[in-house]
C-alpha cells in the first residue's frame, strides 16, 4: 500500500516523445484510471511506474522512494496484461504460485495464499489446468489472482478487459472494482475504454499525445471538461462541438443563434451533450435543422440533426419518430452549454 | 448418413495420397536394405531378380570385417556431444538476439548466419592445422567441436525465430513476478521455446552425422571414423566395391534419425505457446 508520484516525467524513443512533463499524485488506496486514444502514452507511464521502461527524465516515487534504476523485480508492483500472459508451460496453480517462489516467501505459506487468491476470483477448481485449457475470462481471472497473490504496494493493469466480449467486460469490471475496494491496494489502470475509467476510477486522467489533459473524478470531468479532447472523448455519444462565431453576445453558426456569455468574441466552440438538449416547442429552438437519422436504443432515441454541415446528436424520449429530412427544432439548456476557444480548445469559463 | 459416407471416402483417399507418398520416401531404404541382406553375385547381376535370396551373411561379415561398432560408437558420440554443445551456446545467444537491444545486434545475427554462407573447403585446410596444432587429430572430440562449429548458426537462427514468437507481454509479466533474467530465460523461454528445441536438435542432428568432408580430413583410423567416412572404406581397397556393406551402413545411419523424427513428430508440430495470449 502506497502513493505513488511522478515528478517532470519525460520519456523520449530518439526524436519522438512519447511522455510530456508529466506530473502526477496517486494517493495511497486510490483507483486512477489513465483513460486516452492509442499512443497517447498511457501505457508508456504505466510501464514506467513499473520499471519495464525508465523515464528518460524526472522521477517516480512509490511509497516515497524513489525507484528510477530499481529493475521491475525490486519494485513491489504486480501487474495484469491486456493478453493475459499467462506462462503457458505452468498449470494455473503454478503460475499464481509464480510470483511467490520468486520474491522468496516460505513454501509452507505458500499453498494457503495461493488457494485463497484463487477463490477470491472463483477460480479454485480450475487449478491444475493449463491456460490453454481455460476460457477468455478464466484466463483473466487467472491472472488476476497471480497479481493479488502477494499483496504488492501497487497494481497496474494494462487494459485487462480488452479481449473479453462485452457481458464479460462488465461482470470483470464489477469483479476488479470489488477486488480493489476489499484489497485496498493503489491501483494504477489503462483504458481506451471511457466507461470503463467512468465506472471504476475514483480519479481519471486524461491523456492525449503525451500530455495529461485533465485530472478529475468521472464526475469532474463529465460535467465540466477542461477543453475539447476531453469533451469528445468522453460521453457516449460524446459532446456535440460546434465552431462558430461570437458576435456581441451572440453564439452564431449554422442553425444556432443563442446568447453567448458577455465577455467572449472570435471563434469559439460551443459544446452540448446530446442529454443535455431537447426537441423544442414551435418558436423556441435554440438549433435548427434536417433530421438526418433516428436510432431508437430502447430506452431513448438518437436523433442526428444535420446543422449546416455539422451533424448534431440528440437525446429524445423513446417514442420520439420524424420523417428524415423534416424541420427539427432542438432547446439547448442554457445552464449546461460549453464554450471553448477555438484556437486552443481551451475551455472559455464565464468570468464570476 | 450420405455426408458420412463422403467424409470416409474422402479420408480413405487421404490416406490413399498420404501412403503413396510415404512409399515413396522409404523405396530407396527398402531397396538398400534388400541390397544389403541379399548375396554379392545376385546385386550385381544384369538380369532381374524375382525371387530374391535374403541372408544375413553380409551382415555378419560387416561385422567381423570392419569395426562397425567403433564407428557407430564415434558418430553417436560426436553426433550427440556436438548437439550439446550447439544448444548450450545457442540458446543464450539466441535469446539475447531476440530480446536485448543493443548497437550492432542484427549484424551479429547476420554475422552467425553468414558462417553457414562460407564454402567448407575454403577452411578445411586451417581446421587441419589447426586441430594438428591442438593434438586432436583422429580424435572424436575434434569432430563433436568440427559438428557444432557448422551447425551453430542453424541452430541459433531456428531457437531466435522460435523466440521471437514469444510475446513480450509474458517476459515483463515475469518480471513484475519478479524474476532475474537467467530465471525468465529457465523457466519460461526455455520450456516455452521446446518444440523448437527440439526441431533445432534434430536438425543439427542430421547434418552432423552426414558429415562428411571434415570427418574425412580428422579422422584417420577407427578412433573416429564415423559412418559416413566408413562408407568411403568400401569403395576402395582389393574387395572392390562392397555394396552389402554400403547398404548395410547407410540404412544404420539413416535408421536413428528415423526413429528420432518419428518419436519427436508430435512435439514438431506441437504450438506450446497455445493459451499464452489470445489466439
Amino acid at each position: 500500500m502506497a502513493s505513488i508520484h511522478l515528478d517532470n516525467v519525460v520519456k523520449r524513443y530518439g526524436a519522438f516523445v512519447g511522455v510530456k512533463e508529466m506530473n502526477l499524485q496517486i494517493a495511497d488506496e486510490e483507483f486512477l484510471v489513465l483513460l486516452g486514444p492509442s499512443g497517447c502514452g498511457k501505457t508508456t507511464t504505466m510501464r514506467m511506474i513499473a520499471g519495464l521502461e525508465e523515464p528518460s527524465e524526472g522521477d517516480i516515487r512509490i511509497a516515497s522512494e524513489v525507484v528510477n534504476g530499481l529493475d521491475a523485480r525490486d519494485r513491489d508492483v504486480a501487474m495484469v496484461f491486456q493478453g493475459y500472459a499467462l506462462y503457458p508451460n505452468m498449470s494455473i496453480y503454478e503460475n499464481i504460485r509464480f510470483p511467490l517462489r520468486m520474491r522468496g516467501v516460505p513454501k509452507n505459506q505458500q499453498d494457503a495464499l495461493i488457494r485463497r487468491a484463487a477463490d477470491m476470483v472463483e477460480l479454485g477448481d480450475f487449478l491444475d489446468r493449463k491456460p490453454a485449457a481455460l476460457s477468455g475470462g478464466q484466463r483473466q481471472r487467472a491472472a488476476l489472482a497471480r497479481a493479488v497473490v502477494r499483496q504488492p504496494q501497487v497494481f497496474l493493469m494494462d487494459e485487462p478487459l480488452s479481449n473479453l466480449d462485452a457481458k464479460l467486460r462488465a461482470s470483470m469490471r464489477v469483479q476488479i472494482k470489488h477486488l480493489q475496494r476489499k484489497l485496498r491496494i493503489t491501483t494504477v489502470y489503462v483504458t481506451h475504454d471511457q466507461i470503463e475509467a467512468m465506472t471504476l476510477a475514483d480519479r481519471i486522467v486524461v491523456m492525449s499525445r503525451g500530455e495529461i489533459q485533465q485530472v478529475g473524478t468521472p464526475d469532474e470531468i463529465y460535467s465540466d471538461p477542461a477543453n475539447t479532447f476531453v469533451a469528445g472523448f468522453i460521453g457516449s455519444p460524446p459532446m456535440n462541438l460546434i465552431e462558430g462565431q461570437v458576435h456581441s453576445g451572440r453564439f452564431i453558426a449554422p442553425g444556432i443563434d443563442i446568447a453567448a456569455p458577455g465577455h467572449m468574441h472570435g471563434n469559439v466552440t460551443l459544446g452540448f451533450r446530446p442529454e443535455d438538449c431537447g426537441i423544442a416547442p414551435d418558436g423556441q429552438a435554440g438549433l435548427t435543422g434536417t433530421v438526418y437519422g433516428i436510432e431508437p436504443t430502447g430506452d431513448s432515441t438518437f436523433l442526428t440533426i444535420l446543422a449546416g454541415d455539422k451533424q448534431v446528436e440528440v437525446k429524445a424520449p423513446r417514442d420520439f419518430r420524424a420523417p428524415l429530412d423534416s424541420c427539427a427544432s432542438i432547446a439547448l439548456d442554457p445552464a449546461r452549454l460549453y464554450f471553448f476557444d477555438s484556437a486552443t480548445g481551451q475551455r472559455m469559463r464565464s468570468t464570476q | 448418413m450420405a455426408g458420412r459416407t463422403t467424409r470416409g471416402e474422402s479420408l480413405w483417399l487421404r490416406y490413399m495420397v498420404l501412403g503413396s507418398w510415404a512409399l515413396v520416401c522409404l523405396v530407396p531404404m527398402l531397396w538398400f536394405l534388400s541390397i544389403g541382406l541379399r548375396p554379392r553375385t545376385e546385386i550385381i547381376t544384369p538380369q532381374p531378380v524375382y525371387w530374391p535370396t535374403f541372408s544375413l551373411d553380409a551382415w555378419h561379415a560387416l561385422w567381423s570385417d570392419w569395426p562397425i561398432g567403433a564407428y557407430l560408437r564415434n558418430s553417436v558420440l560426436a553426433v550427440a556431444g556436438s548437439v550439446v554443445i550447439d544448444l548450450i551456446l545457442a540458446i543464450p545467444a539466441a535469446y539475447s538476439l531476440t530480446r536485448y537491444e543493443y548497437r550492432g545486434r542484427e549484424d551479429i545475427g547476420f554475422y552467425i548466419l553468414s558462417t553457414r554462407m562460407m564454402a567448407p573447403a575454403i577452411v578445411a585446410i586451417p581446421i587441419f592445422f589447426l586441430f594438428r596444432n591442438l593434438g586432436l587429430l583422429d580424435s572424436v572430440w575434434a569432430l563433436m567441436l568440427v559438428y557444432a562449429a557448422i551447425n551453430l548458426s542453424v541452430v541459433t537462427w531456428i531457437l531466435r525465430s522460435y523466440m521471437m514468437d514469444i510475446p513480450k507481454e509474458l517476459e515483463d509479466a515475469a518480471r513484475t513476478d519478479g524474476a532475474s533474467d537467467l530465471r525468465i530465460l529457465w523457466e519460461i523461454i526455455i520450456p516455452v521455446t521446446l518444440p523448437g528445441i527440439i526441431t533445432a536438435a534434430v536438425i543439427a542432428a542430421i547434418f552432423a552425422i552426414n558429415e562428411f568432408l571434415f570427418t574425412l580430413l580428422i579422422a584417420s583410423t577407427a578412433n573416429a571414423y564415423t559412418m559416413s567416412v566408413a562408407l568411403a572404406n568400401f569403395t576402395g581397397g582389393s574387395d572392390g566395391i562392397i555394396y552389402n556393406a554400403i547398404a548395410l551402413v547407410s540404412f544404420l545411419a539413416f535408421l536413428p534419425i528415423f526413429i528420432l523424427v518419428v518419436l519427436i513428430q508430435k512435439n514438431l508440430s506441437r504450438g506450446l505457446t497455445m493459451g499464452a495470449v489470445k489466439g
